[in-house]
């Protein structure tokens, strides 16, 4: 380990980290814009679920490699194409933490809100959507730690990320530049996930005071565990 | 005023819900719909602000179709209050209360400040105003849901199984608060339950429904208590019916003897020479009953010693005279050591004492009486509705509206008069 290497490299570690950081959220970002009007219809209408939940799984089961070569016919060795792939991802990890966090709304809270007369998208909004929010936000912090991750294989089809430091370090047979760049990217998807933790705090002031698992943001199930497989 | 007519709720699989139902619900009355599950009441209270919408027949709130009224605007004048109190989780107790005058337009600090006034309606403390719901009891949550349902000032009030997820002494006090209010406010109520006691208890009148969506009887709770209209009606309302008939007896006409009532600074000297074979004297202080002292337990004891020293056994409770029923009366009696009623006024000042004999002699008139109101038609209906007259003047003389038993009392009469003269 050569440690005066880091600050030799600042500049060039921060801009990888600067270019990571935004393919690792702008798909967390459009995988949640995505997965919020899906999850709405497939916890409305049961059966568009199951087959919509067929489809994110299979393209979540294609290897991030393969789907960056996959979309360079169309997209080419761009940002763009890291981003799409990305984005396929995390509507994975994030739908299926929408249609829970909806559906885990109380039905009596649901009754309550149309009997006084909430109309359906108010209802949404202003009721359901608050209540579905913490689960919501458990899927985001999945979609954005592993896109922070997934970003650096990009690299293998030269979108610029952390991932550099591998690819760059292997090549020089330098271990140094390596370790520089995971460490750099499980720093990136902790303070990310920090960040929505805090976030999640913020915009739930009544979950603040409760005990027990209640309080608990609901893992997406199995999630996790795949997230690990492909990476 | 709500009216359905000739409803009906039949579901895609051929499930009848609720069949071909007429039901009236006047004005600022409780109409509470009991039976057992699966009979149509809930069905039928989700019909009235269109959660459920009919398959057959019509429902007129104060004359106007429900079906041809704007559905959110129909519900935002209509509070409903559900089992679990259906609070937002994610609101503060103000904002969940303030939720349909929100709705309604209303600036959100003039809803705050209004939902504040409904906290103290509801006899909740202002402190709670910023608590979210699951810091709160269930008995707290349902009140903040009363609150909320009434916040707009709605004239009706749907309420489902509003008490049924509480424990039973709340259940008691979240009772006796509706009552109370509801004599404040004068809502027309519609109440769900499948407690018949909770129906008998809190009704103006009763609908009795048989387990698959027709009503089995509709009156006052004392008319399906004392004339069940056929044996099913009479099994529901349960073997007990005669006792809790009672409820509906005022004790007023209860003879009071006051020969065993002897002040504390009495000597036992004084008690013996007035001993006529009592087997207990009743012991107050300050004109309230201190306890029971047995006559036996005199003897022995020296002669100047005043009865406040005696030991004494403990009273039980008393009945309120002016406004208890001859069922508190009785209980009162069954529980007391020397199987005597105490009655008191509304001071608790002791009046004097009914014996297990006066209760009896009282009772058998009740039930005489009773008998000829339910049978009587319009021509016998005079001597009724005299001897109703009779019941009910002392209630409202000495206990304007003070306990929620006084308003029971004053509201038996109309039912029990109308049934005279309706038949």
């Amino acid at each position: 380990m050569m440690w005066s290497w880091i600050p030799e490299n600042g500049s060039q570690i921060w801009q990888l980290t600067q270019e990571n950081i935004y393919l690792g959220l702008a798909p967390a970002l459009y995988g949640l814009l995505l997965s919020l009007p899906l999850g709405i219809l497939a916890a409305r209408w049961r059966w568009f679920y199951p087959p919509v939940l067929t489809v994110t799984n299979i393209l979540y089961a294609v290897p991030s490699l393969a789907l960056f070569i996959a979309l360079i016919p169309s997209l080419g060795l761009t940002d763009t194409n890291v981003i799409v792939a990305l984005t396929v991802y995390s509507l994975c990890v994030i739908l299926p933490n929408v249609v829970a966090g909806l559906r885990s709304v109380p039905e009596d809270v649901r009754q309550a809100a149309t009997a006084m007369g909430y109309g359906p998208l108010r209802r949404l909004i202003t009721v359901e959507l608050p209540l579905a929010g913490p689960v919501i936000i458990g899927g985001l912090r999945v979609g954005v730690v592993s896109s922070i991750s997934l970003a650096s294989v990009g690299q293998l089809i030269g979108v610029s990320s952390l991932g550099y430091l591998f690819v760059d370090g292997e090549q020089r047979d330098f271990p140094t530049e390596i370790y520089v760049g995971i460490a750099g990217v499980i720093a990136l998807a902790l303070a990310c996930d920090l960040i929505l933790v805090l976030l999640r705090r913020l915009m739930t002031p009544w979950m603040r005071e409760r005990k027990g698992p209640a309080g608990k943001v609901a893992a997406p199930e199995g999630a996790p565990e795949l997230a690990g497989s492909i990476t | 005023m709500i009216t359905f007519e000739r409803v009906t709720k039949r579901y895609p699989d051929g499930t009848v819900a609720v069949h071909a139902l007429d039901l009236d619900v006047p004005a600022g009355q409780t109409m509470v719909l009991v039976g057992p599950s699966g009979c149509g009441k809930t069905t039928s209270l989700r019909m009235i602000n269109r959660l459920i919408e009919p398959t057959e027949g019509r429902i007129l709130l104060d004359g106007q179709d429900v079906r041809k009224q704007d559905q959110a605007r129909l519900r935002r004048g209509i509070g409903y209050v559900i089992q679990q109190a259906g609070l937002f989780p994610h609101r503060t107790v103000q904002d969940n209360i303030a939720t349909v005058p929100v709705l309604l337009g209303t600036s959100r600090s003039a809803a705050r400040a209004r939902a504040r006034e409904m906290l103290a309606l509801v006899g909740l403390d202002q402190d709670l105003a910023t608590r979210y719901p699951h810091q709160l009891s269930g008995g707290q949550q349902q009140r903040v849901g009363v609150a909320r349902a009434l916040a707009a000032d709605p004239p009706v009030l749907l309420m489902d199984e509003p008490f049924s997820a509480v424990d039973p002494l709340v259940r008691g006090s979240l009772q006796d608060e509706l009552i109370a209010l509801q004599a404040q406010l004068h809502k027309t109520i519609v109440l769900v339950t499948h407690d018949i006691e909770e129906a008998i208890k809190v009704g103006d009148r009763i609908a009795l429904f048989h387990p698959h969506g027709t009503i089995a009887q509709v009156g006052p709770p004392e008319e399906l208590l004392g004339a069940p209209a056929d044996s099913y009606v009479a099994d529901f309302v349960g073997f007990d019916r005669g006792i809790r008939r009672l409820s509906f007896v005022p004790a007023t006409g209860l003879p009071l003897d006051d020969g065993l009532v002897l002040d504390a600074a009495t000597t036992v000297e004084q008690a013996r020479t007035r001993d006529q074979g009592e087997q207990w004297l009743l012991v107050t202080a300050d004109s309230r009953p201190a306890g029971w002292v047995p006559v036996e337990r005199l003897a022995g004891l020296p002669g100047d010693m005043p009865l406040s020293q005696v030991p004494a056994e403990g009273f039980g409770h008393a009945f309120i005279v002016g406004s208890e029923s001859l069922r508190v009366a009785l209980d009162a009696a069954v529980l007391s050591p020397a199987g005597v009623a105490i009655g008191v006024d509304g001071d608790g000042r002791v009046l004097g004492l009914a014996s297990f004999e006066d209760l009896r002699a009282a009772i058998t008139a009740a039930s005489k009486q009773e008998l000829a109101v339910l049978a009587g038609g319009p021509g016998q209906g005079v001597g009724a509705s005299q001897d109703d007259d009779v019941i009910t003047e002392p209630v409202i003389g000495e206990e304007p509206g003070g306990q929620p038993q006084a308003v029971t009392g004053q509201e038996d009469s109309q039912p029990a008069s109308s049934a005279g003269a309706a038949p």
